[in-house]
């Protein structure tokens, strides 16, 4: 089996005003990779070009062995995918999707498609058009986890869904992800999602990759450290920070590569170390993005 | 090309659009049924009829079945299928004209049999009919083709009165043509070589235009 569910190389898309510029990154199978990007950073071109619904300017794709967009039918026989702009058929039922969408995946599994109609409270003979967004979302998403795909591509499938109908999609994505041989490419500019469930962690902005990691090393080093200057003391210096902030004598830095001897390393310039607090997802991801725009990190 | 897929797609549209397919199957049997029993004012009531139905359910078709595949946004939730463009396009094309043959084979079989059983009208009109019946082919499948490459409604309703147009000043010219017009009243058919060409002309348009939509979707590089 191949150890890489997706490759990306050097892609690059040019559009008039938005340029996806040399996206590079791997996917191993069984892990869930969260993607994050603001609104129009990329995401999704990154991921209709996984789903070899656009073709790359430059580049090379690969999603479960097979090179994107050239072999996309072979490929996405084995791939589910929601994405947030995705319909169903208005005027068909829940219960002719499933048989739809049973007739072409020969892996559909109708006794999780009949568990999954209870968990998400929908009827077979509900019409598309009668359902709320939630419940579209979530008949978007039995039909995509019911085929048993080996890969699921999920492309802000949260957005718009109210708290419990969100807990609710990502509760079932939690249950997925029992299934060690699954992956998952899980995209949004809601962090907290993405934190739940995710154990890799891309952010894009701007059509760029700016940091890419496992998600316990994103939350390891990335520290702020309050601090407080004596008079004569100057403001200590270390690679991998990308913020200063507060005032004066009561500076806060924040740094992408923290280790404890910074602590000591104050204390030798002669400032005290008040607190190191650890940061979310949301704090790294805004961060990483102010400071890249900012021009503070290489 | 998976033969299977492309079936599974066509059934699929067919079902979404059984109502307009079935009022038009009915209402093109009625059309035919007026032709046949209908006098000599029938024969002409029903051939509007005929005409206006394929017209309407070849644009209806295209505009349901491909544009509003994007407005709609279910595009996404098709091309995520196991399917490549060929297969998508093969489908549009095959499931939209299937449909649209079986009345325009109702259209050009009624015609022609009404008029080789019924002594008081003019068999030489046959060739006129057949190469007027082919133009209503012909701009059905500009429909398809235009639909299906802008995937614009705003396109796709240029292409249905271009197609109209064309259909009345291509009538108009056709019926002007001497060695067309000169055996129309007759009771015999006359091949004439402008006859011919033009029908020849007409079917080489189709297969070109059926031609370009594959080339035109195989360059496309966005395809939601």
């Amino acid at each position: 089996m191949n150890s890489i569910s997706v490759r990306f190389e050097g892609v690059s898309k040019h559009y008039p005003h938005f340029t996806l510029d040399n996206i590079g990154f791997e996917l191993p199978t069984g892990s869930i990779l969260g993607f994050i990007g603001p609104n129009g950073a990329g995401k999704s071109t990154t991921i209709r070009i996984l789903m070899g619904l656009i073709h790359q300017d430059q580049g090379a794709v690969h999603v479960l062995g097979r090179s994107m967009p050239a072999e996309q039918a072979a490929a996405k026989m084995d791939i589910g995918f929601v994405s947030e702009d995705m319909r169903l058929y208005a005027a068909a039922t829940v219960g002719w999707h499933m048989e739809f969408i049973q007739s072409i995946y020969p892996r559909w599994d109708q006794s999780y498609a009949a568990s999954l109609l209870q968990r998400f409270d929908l009827k077979p003979q509900q019409r598309i058009r009668g359902l709320s967004h939630g419940q579209r979302v979530k008949a978007a998403l039995l039909l995509a986890l019911a085929r048993r795909p080996r890969l699921l591509v999920l492309d802000e499938p949260t957005t718009g869904l109210d708290p419990v109908a969100r807990q609710e999609v990502l509760g079932e994505l939690m249950a997925v992800l029992a299934d060690e041989e699954r992956t998952i490419l899980f995209s949004s500019h809601n962090t907290l999602d993405v934190e739940q469930i995710s154990d890799q962690i891309v952010f894009i902005d701007r059509g760029r990759i700016i940091d890419a990691d496992d998600k316990e090393s994103f939350l390891d080093r990335w520290r702020r450290l309050r601090l407080v200057l004596s008079q004569d003391a100057v403001l200590p210096r270390f690679s991998g920070i990308v913020d200063v902030a507060g005032s004066g004598l009561l500076p806060v830095l924040t740094t992408n590569c923290f280790e404890p001897r910074m602590i000591s390393e104050c204390q030798e310039m002669g400032a005290t170390v008040q607190a190191v607090d650890t940061m979310t997802l949301e704090e790294i991801f805004v961060a990483n993005v102010q400071s890249r725009r900012g021009g503070k990190l290489v | 090309m998976n033969v299977a897929m492309v079936k599974r797609l066509i059934l699929k549209d067919w079902y979404l659009q059984r109502v307009p397919i079935i009022g038009s199957l009915i209402a093109g049997a009625l059309a035919l049924s007026v032709i046949l029993f209908g006098g000599k004012p029938g024969f002409i009531l029903g051939l509007i009829l005929l005409v206006t139905v394929l017209i309407g359910v070849g644009a209806q078709l295209a505009v349901a079945t491909m544009v509003f595949e994007r407005k709609e946004q279910t595009l996404p939730f098709v091309m995520s299928l196991p399917i490549s463009y060929k297969e998508y396009t093969a489908s549009k094309i095959l499931g939209n004209l299937i449909i649209f043959l079986i009345l325009w084979l109702a259209l050009l079989g009624g015609s022609f049999g009404v008029l080789a059983i019924s002594p008081d009208k003019p068999f030489g009109l046959i060739p006129f009919v057949a190469i007027m019946a082919t133009e209503i082919l012909v701009s059905t499948c500009l429909i398809y083709t235009v639909a299906l490459i802008t995937e614009h409604q705003g396109w796709a309703i240029g292409a249905i009165i271009t197609g109209n147009l064309a259909l009345n000043g291509i009538g108009y010219y056709v019926a002007h043509i001497g060695s067309i017009a000169k055996g129309m009243e007759g009771h015999s058919i006359q091949w004439s070589p402008a006859a011919s060409t033009i029908l020849a002309a007409e079917f080489l348009i189709i297969v070109l235009m059926l031609g370009l939509t594959f080339l035109f979707q195989s360059r496309k590089k966005d395809f939601i």
